[in-house]
């Protein structure tokens, strides 16, 4: 009963398998190509290279630092905790920076200011100079004897006119946080403790795979260890986050994939009573190989998220074997070979509509989505290929005598379905179906957010925003862009928006802010401050009166004059440009470019406002942007959705006609629009993700409507294919709905509802095809 | 300058010693710690390396165990400073004026007065204090032990009888600053407009 190709086939399979194996095992020949940036997964608003430039460089930080707070009541508990796990991380190899004391560089910090006397004057300090320049005078003289002044880094015999004293006294302060002096450690006083700063910067980022999970057990260690002396630890990272995530995501897996493998197994041995029928796993297997090589092979690497999500193709995948597998009840004996022939039509279609379900995932504008689509696709692909090519062979000797009591249970379905039709004529259910519709759809809620994306676990958020509370750091994912033709150009456009922020910030409607032209001024303005300083000789009376000698001052005022103008890379080189550099894109395709940070949670419209007539700048909020786009796609996903029906219905019109393949593709939708109202009725906002479930569900359900419609071994058998298949599906995409992660458990809900509405359609493709045969 | 001011401070309380000298930093820092008010007169000599005579400052001060330290200065140029656990105030026309934390100064300043209210955890770490002399007549010798603090300092001397006489501060740079306190007395109590000062 085996015809040659039949022979050849399971070889030339595993030949293919042969090479597939391979090519996984290169690819995983550094570890495993997996990868947990979340902003991967979110679709790209920026067609803007220098905005996606920009971007990247603030999110580097935040995925590669660690900011720990170390805290005691007594300071110098706290300071020798730092210190001690200062010395414990840098030893790690984890970490290519751990600091918990400044190291200054004194003489290069008193070069700078020297070399900036010009340059890093702040605005205030340059109108007094030139408005008002006896009492700059009388200022200098004040502070000569000021014994409260702070020590200044340049000697008065550098800087008579106390120039260097002003720039350090106008940089911007970090927030609570203040110097201890003796250490050298960046200390916050709160809560009856004081905080010692402890900063960490990773040898990789967040989204090394084992880097995060390391990081995490290294904090956690630490927090025990500071415990034991009574000193708590705080800490913040993008890091963690990413921990968390991946821990998350292993556990989900095990629980999806877990749950739906041993479900379906049981399924398998309570319906066919055969330990070999458990064989049906290998095409599941095989899909999964397949997913994972073809992501690779076209991203480079594979997200945990599409593994989380693709777990559940788990109960696609062994539909395959299930087609011909169920045909045990009528086929008899049943024959592995034979019954594949007899469905091998029905399983490519269904391949192919799942397929093309899959493939409209694809070009929504989610990497994420895009991932999965080709996961699905390719490993649907694969367990199509080896339930087609090699399970019949491994099957060959097996006779199947399947348990009577599934074919029972389907034929009382039936029985009942045919007694509920002989009350209620199908019309009027229909009317009855659309009344629900209406209603559910009334009270359903749109809600489309990014945080769905993330899981965040409430600890990791809390324990951030203390340390906003403590230190005054509260860095944002908002930030404005400035371009300019010139250096000349950008300054004096940062400093008109710094102008406006700082109105914000007298207001209390910004934290803070950070910009270049805090650290220097336009040229135009360093020329201005040598005019100004030009006429200073006829104020500074007062000076010569104390002692100082006025060769003195000449020679110093001679020396100011020469300075060279001083430009942003040459500011950005000492000490004091530290924190600026990461704010300094540089040349740009059409000029100049720079950007000025954000500190705080903003009302984004308000900042938006700000940039409206200042040319070349603009707010960039990645969030607030994604969440548009997020609401926008629901519409282009939409018609996704339609267009993968009229596909579908395309490919069916040949087996099926037209009319037949409408019918086919209508319980599907119908199947769906019930979904969508019962999320109404269960009070769950419409998300993205419930949408693209149902867009799933319209290309799996095609499926069970082409198993009734062709009725292989009558209506009972396929009804109790359809049952079989839906339930293994729903096994695997019904745990998702356990996520913790909302967009995924979103996901799992829709898919779960519309899988149900499917199953209990799906009898009506078959209808007229039933009656037209047994009047045959 | 509040170094200068810190080491005043951390004599009215020194911590914990145990040298073996015949007057000890315990003994010091109890000798100190007696007085509830101080009243005096001081003089600030700054020796600047370029300048061939000293900046010379006068004026008075008074320190209150439980209030902080009044400064003020009456000549070349009058002007009122006040430190308490609030942060440094200057006076003006309107009154006192709460002067912005500059993060370096400010720490300074609550450190000093940490000290001055007995919690004086900070300077045995910050500084290597050598004590010689008598109970009468002693010199104390501040070395600054971390390499922050060694940038811009080079040593602090102190020395007094009773209570604090000079305080010298020698800088990294050559720069140094001479502070002698006249005719302290620990007798009189805070007068009326004092107990304003530091109340408002």
């Amino acid at each position: 009963m085996t015809l040659p190709s039949e022979r050849r086939l399971p070889w030339l399979f595993l030949s293919l398998l042969l090479a597939v194996v391979a090519l996984a095992a290169w690819q995983w020949r550094d570890g495993a190509p997996l990868s947990a940036n979340l902003m991967e997964l979110v679709p790209g608003t920026n067609p803007d290279a220098l905005e996606l430039r920009a971007e990247q460089r603030m999110q580097e930080p935040l995925n590669r630092e660690m900011l720990v707070l170390v805290g005691h009541a007594d300071r110098q508990q706290a300071l020798a905790m730092a210190r001690q796990l200062g010395e414990q991380w840098q030893a790690s190899g984890l970490f290519e920076t751990v600091q918990w004391n400044l190291q200054a560089d004194l003489p290069a910090l008193r070069t700078q200011l020297l070399q900036g006397r010009l340059a890093m004057l702040s605005a205030d300090d340059r109108q007094l100079l030139s408005e008002h320049p006896d009492v700059f005078i009388q200022q200098r003289v004040q502070a000569l004897f000021d014994p409260f002044n702070g020590f200044t880094l340049v000697p008065s015999q550098d800087d008579w006119l106390g120039l260097t004293g002003r720039i350090q006294n106008s940089q911007p302060k970090h927030g609570a946080v203040q110097l201890d002096i003796g250490s050298g450690a960046l200390i916050a006083d709160a809560d009856g403790k004081s905080w010692v700063m402890l900063r960490a910067r990773t040898t990789g980022n967040a989204f090394d795979m084992n880097l995060p999970l390391q990081v995490a057990d290294l904090l956690q260690h630490s927090r025990e260890q500071a415990a034991k002396s009574n000193v708590q630890l705080l800490a913040a990272s993008g890091l963690l986050y990413a921990a968390n995530g991946q821990q998350q995501a292993t556990r989900e897996m095990t629980w999806v994939g877990g749950g739906a493998t041993v479900g379906i197994l049981l399924l398998l041995l309570l319906a066919f009573r055969r330990w070999r029928v458990l064989l049906a796993f290998v095409p599941v297997l095989v899909g999964m190989l397949f997913g994972a090589v073809a992501c690779v092979v076209l991203f480079g690497h594979m997200h945990v998220m599409t593994l989380v999500l693709g777990s559940s193709l788990i109960g696609v995948a062994v539909d395959y074997p299930l087609h011909y597998l169920s045909k045990s009840w009528s086929l008899k004996p049943w024959r592995s070979w034979p019954a594949l022939r007899l469905t091998l039509p029905g399983l490519t279609l269904s391949l192919i509509t799942s397929i093309i379900g899959y493939l409209a995932l694809a070009w929504t504008p989610f990497p994420a989505l895009t991932q999965i689509a080709v996961f699905s696709a390719a490993g649907l692909l694969g367990a199509y290929l080896s339930a087609v090519c090699l399970l019949p062979a491994l099957l060959k000797n097996v006779e199947l005598r399947p348990a009577q009591w599934p074919l029972r249970l389907a034929e009382r379905l039936i029985h009942l379905r045919e007694a509920l039709l002989g009350c209620i004529r199908t019309p009027v259910l229909l009317a009855l179906l659309i009344a629900f519709c209406v209603g559910g759809l009334m009270q359903l809620q749109s809600k489309n957010d990014i945080r769905q994306w993330v899981g965040a676990p409430q600890h990791l958020t809390d324990e951030a925003q203390t340390i906003a509370r403590i230190t005054g750091f509260q860095p944002t994912s908002q930030f404005f862009l400035i371009r300019a033709a010139n250096q000349e150009q950008l300054l004096e456009r940062q400093a008109a928006l710094s102008e406006r922020l700082q109105q914000l910030v007298n207001l209390d409607k910004l934290q803070g802010f950070l910009a270049l032209d805090q650290l220097v001024s336009a040229p135009s303005q360093q020329q201005q401050v040598r005019e100004s300083l030009s006429k200073l000789p006829s104020f500074w009376q007062p000076l010569l009166d104390l002692g100082v000698p006025a060769a003195a001052l000449q020679n110093e005022l001679q020396q100011l004059q020469t300075l060279p103008a001083e430009d942003i890379d040459a500011a950005l080189a000492g000490p004091l440009g530290e924190p600026y550099r990461t704010l300094w894109l540089g040349p740009t395709e059409d000029g100049v470019a720079a950007m000025t940070s954000l500190q705080g949670l903003n009302n984004p419209s308000l900042l938006r406002v700000q940039a409206l007539d200042l040319p070349g700048v603009v707010l960039v909020d990645r969030l607030g942007d994604l969440n548009k786009v997020f609401a926008a796609t629901q519409i282009s996903a939409a018609e996704l959705k339609l267009a993968s029906c009229v596909l579908i219905v395309l490919v069916l019109i040949l087996p099926f006609g037209l009319t037949g393949a409408l019918r086919i593709v209508a319980l599907p939708l119908l199947a769906a629009l019930c979904s969508l109202a019962s999320l109404g009725w269960l009070g769950q906002p419409l998300t993205l993700f419930s949408l693209f479930g149902l867009l799933l569900v319209t290309a799996i359900s095609v499926d069970y409507a082409i198993l009734m419609r062709e009725q292989v071994g009558g209506a009972a058998v396929s009804l109790l294919g359809t049952l079989l298949a839906a339930l293994t599906t729903w096994l695997s995409f019904g745990l998702l709905a356990v996520s913790s992660t909302p967009a995924v458990s979103n996901f799992g809900l829709s898919v779960s509802l519309g899988l149900a509405f499917s199953f209990m359609l799906a009898p009506w493709a078959g209808r007229h095809e039933t009656v037209s045969e047994t009047a045959a | 300058m509040n170094m200068l001011f810190k080491s005043l401070g951390a004599l009215t309380l020194l911590a914990v010693s145990s040298w073996a000298h015949a007057f000890d930093l315990q003994q010091l820092s109890e000798q100190l710690a007696k007085p509830d008010v101080i009243h005096g007169q001081f003089i600030q000599e700054k020796h600047l390396r370029a300048l061939p005579q000293p900046l010379i400052s006068k004026g008075s001060f008074v320190l209150a165990k439980t209030h902080g330290l009044l400064w003020l200065l009456k000549t070349p140029l009058q002007q009122d400073y006040r430190i308490t656990a609030k942060g440094i105030a200057r006076r003006d026309n309107n009154g006192w004026q709460l002067l912005p934390n500059k993060s370096a100064g400010a720490e300074q300043n609550r450190l000093f007065l940490a000290v001055l209210q007995g919690d004086s955890s900070g300077l045995q770490r910050d500084f290597e204090l050598a004590l010689s002399g008598t109970a009468q007549q002693w010199k104390l010798t501040l070395t600054p032990r971390s390499m922050l603090l060694k940038q811009v300092f080079q040593q602090i001397n102190i020395d007094g009888g009773a209570l604090v006489q000079t305080i010298e501060l020698l800088e990294t740079q050559g720069d140094s600053t001479l502070l002698r306190m006249q005719d302290s007395t620990a007798e009189q109590p805070l007068s009326e407009a004092e107990q304003h000062d530091f109340a408002e």
